[in-house]
């Protein structure tokens, strides 16, 4: 299966990221991908936290210029906001993010462990480059055959940018994405009888 | 007199144990409590390293207790800025202010505690000059409403000559605070021979409301033994009378002197004592119990609040 991160990264107005992450965590999208400026990545992460429940939380963050510890700590902090619920991906060299995953890890490094520990017994690290991206056309046709491509390529994660309502990337996406055998005319029907504007 | 409360540290301690995660969701359940009753702010409290898990990231706690709220003000009461990078601690206040619609304050501080510089790699003899550079990138990159820590006199004026707010700590005598205020505000006046309003002053004090002569000494035992926790961080000031490091119990003596703790109408008497903008309760303790900490927040709100509201500094 491919998990959908709906990309909430260009949405310029807080309170249209947070009705967009309210969406997504009602309709059962797996993450969203949150950020903000350097330093603010996880303010703005902690904000999307407070007004959801079950949408995992992906943290894009700037890992330049700044002791990777420090990064860390706001981190571990984070994921006792989100309940367990942070996913990070890093931008910045190897060698913090190395440093940043034992850290996020419960690990000492170089003597030092974070305190508070993260909630989660590791949390997720990852690369841009670990995750593909794409623009999910509004043609539920052409849609399908996007998702069907990444799921069956093996791809863990899949960032997301949709214009239209999140109710209908739930219906037509969510579930092809985990599942070969995706009943299309169920989700075809289920236009029929709640159309979704 | 603005009336706000402090501080919040969202530890699990050895006294207290509790999950992080109910901490962390406690602070937004207090921050509206706080604010349906009126209090003007709450502070959150930073270090690093702590057996307890000592909050060392006070942005994002910040940003879940403002996400939390429409109308309080959320400060950190401090956040220690030799430790962090400040083009990133301005990028972080500006982007709460945003959120929020201005409800943030910056209060910083220098740190003491020689393992949070190693933890960091950073020199802490040179921290004061790390929390000048800090104060100079703040002053060019944020409006945030920005307040100092301080523990001296020299800091004090240090405060007055930048015409940053002061935050004065919970421990000192009445005394040491007036002697603290009077050398900023002169330090400011100094800098600023024109100017028409000083920086605004904030004062951190041990404070309950109680009814009865038990309460009073149940509350007097928790200001103490919360001062363990400074003792076990190694906290300690010079020329204050306080020091935890070397005179525990004396410390704890002086502390407890200081304390503010009666009904409503003696502590409102005890605030008008003070040429102070606003006063922090400081009822952050880990000892009380819950219903204990609700209670009083109420109590702060809906009887202090109303009668210190005339006192204190008028420009």
């Amino acid at each position: 299966m491919v998990r959908l991160l709906l990309d909430l990264r260009r949405i310029s107005e807080p309170a249209e990221r947070e009705r967009l992450a309210r969406e997504a965590d009602e309709n059962g999208i797996w993450g969203v991908v949150v950020t903000g400026p350097q330093g603010g990545e996880c303010v703005e992460a902690s904000a999307i936290a407070t007004t959801t429940h079950h949408v995992t939380i992906v943290v894009d963050v700037d890992g330049n210029d700044v002791h990777p510890t420090t990064l860390a700590e706001e981190i571990s902090v984070l994921d006792q906001i989100t309940q367990r619920r942070t996913m990070v991906i890093f931008r910045g060299t190897s060698t913090s993010k190395a440093t940043i995953a034992t850290l996020l890890s419960g690990l000492p490094s170089q003597g030092v462990i974070l305190s508070p520990p993260p909630a989660q017994a590791s949390i997720p690290i990852q690369s841009p480059e670990d995750i593909p991206q794409t623009k999910l056309p509004e043609d539920v046709t052409q849609l399908a055959t996007i998702i069907d491509q990444y799921r069956d390529s093996q791809t863990a994660f899949l960032i997301v940018s949709w214009e239209r309502p999140i109710k209908e990337l739930a219906r037509h996406a969510v579930g092809r994405a985990a599942s070969t055998d995706f009943p299309q005319m169920v989700a075809d029907m289920a236009d029929q009888i709640d159309p979704i504007d | 007199m603005d009336m706000g409360i402090g501080l919040w540290c969202l530890q699990s301690t050895a006294t207290s144990p509790r999950s992080f995660g109910q901490a962390y969701q406690e602070l937004a359940e207090d921050a509206r409590l706080a604010e349906d009753n009126g209090i003007h702010s709450l502070w959150l409290s930073e270090h690093h390293g702590y057996y307890d898990g000592y909050c060392p990231a006070l942005m994002p706690a910040a940003g879940a207790a403002l996400a939390a709220t429409e109308s309080i003000q959320i400060g950190t009461g401090v956040l220690l800025l030799p430790l962090h990078e400040p083009h990133r601690v301005a990028n972080a206040a500006n982007l709460l202010n945003e959120q929020s619609s201005g409800r943030f304050q910056l209060g910083v501080g220098m740190g003491y505690r020689p393992v949070e510089f190693e933890i960091k790699e950073r020199d802490m003899s040179q921290r004061l000059k790390l929390m000048n550079a800090g104060l100079d990138v703040l002053r060019t990159t944020t409006q945030t409403p920005t307040w100092v820590g301080i523990s001296s006199e020299k800091a004090a004026e240090r405060a007055g000559r930048r015409g940053l707010g002061l935050f004065i700590s919970g421990a000192f005598s009445k005394d040491v605070v007036n002697t603290l205020i009077q050398a900023h505000r002169t330090a400011w006046a100094q800098s600023n021979p024109s100017g028409d309003t000083p920086p605004p002053v904030g004062l951190l004090r041990n404070l309950w409301i109680v009814d009865t002569e038990a309460e009073r000494r149940q509350a007097l035992d928790w200001v103490r033994s919360s001062y363990l926790v400074y003792a076990g961080l190694g906290w300690g000031a010079d020329n204050t009378g306080v020091d935890f490091v070397s005179q525990i119990e004396t410390s704890m003596d002086e502390v407890e002197k200081s304390a503010t703790v009666g009904s409503a109408e003696e502590i409102a008497t005890e605030l008008d004592g003070y040429d102070v903008d606003l006063v922090v309760c400081r009822i952050g303790y880990d000892q009380p119990p819950r219903t204990a900490l609700t209670e009083v927040i109420e109590r702060i709100g809906r009887e202090l609040t109303p009668l210190v509201q005339d006192l204190g500094v008028q420009w």
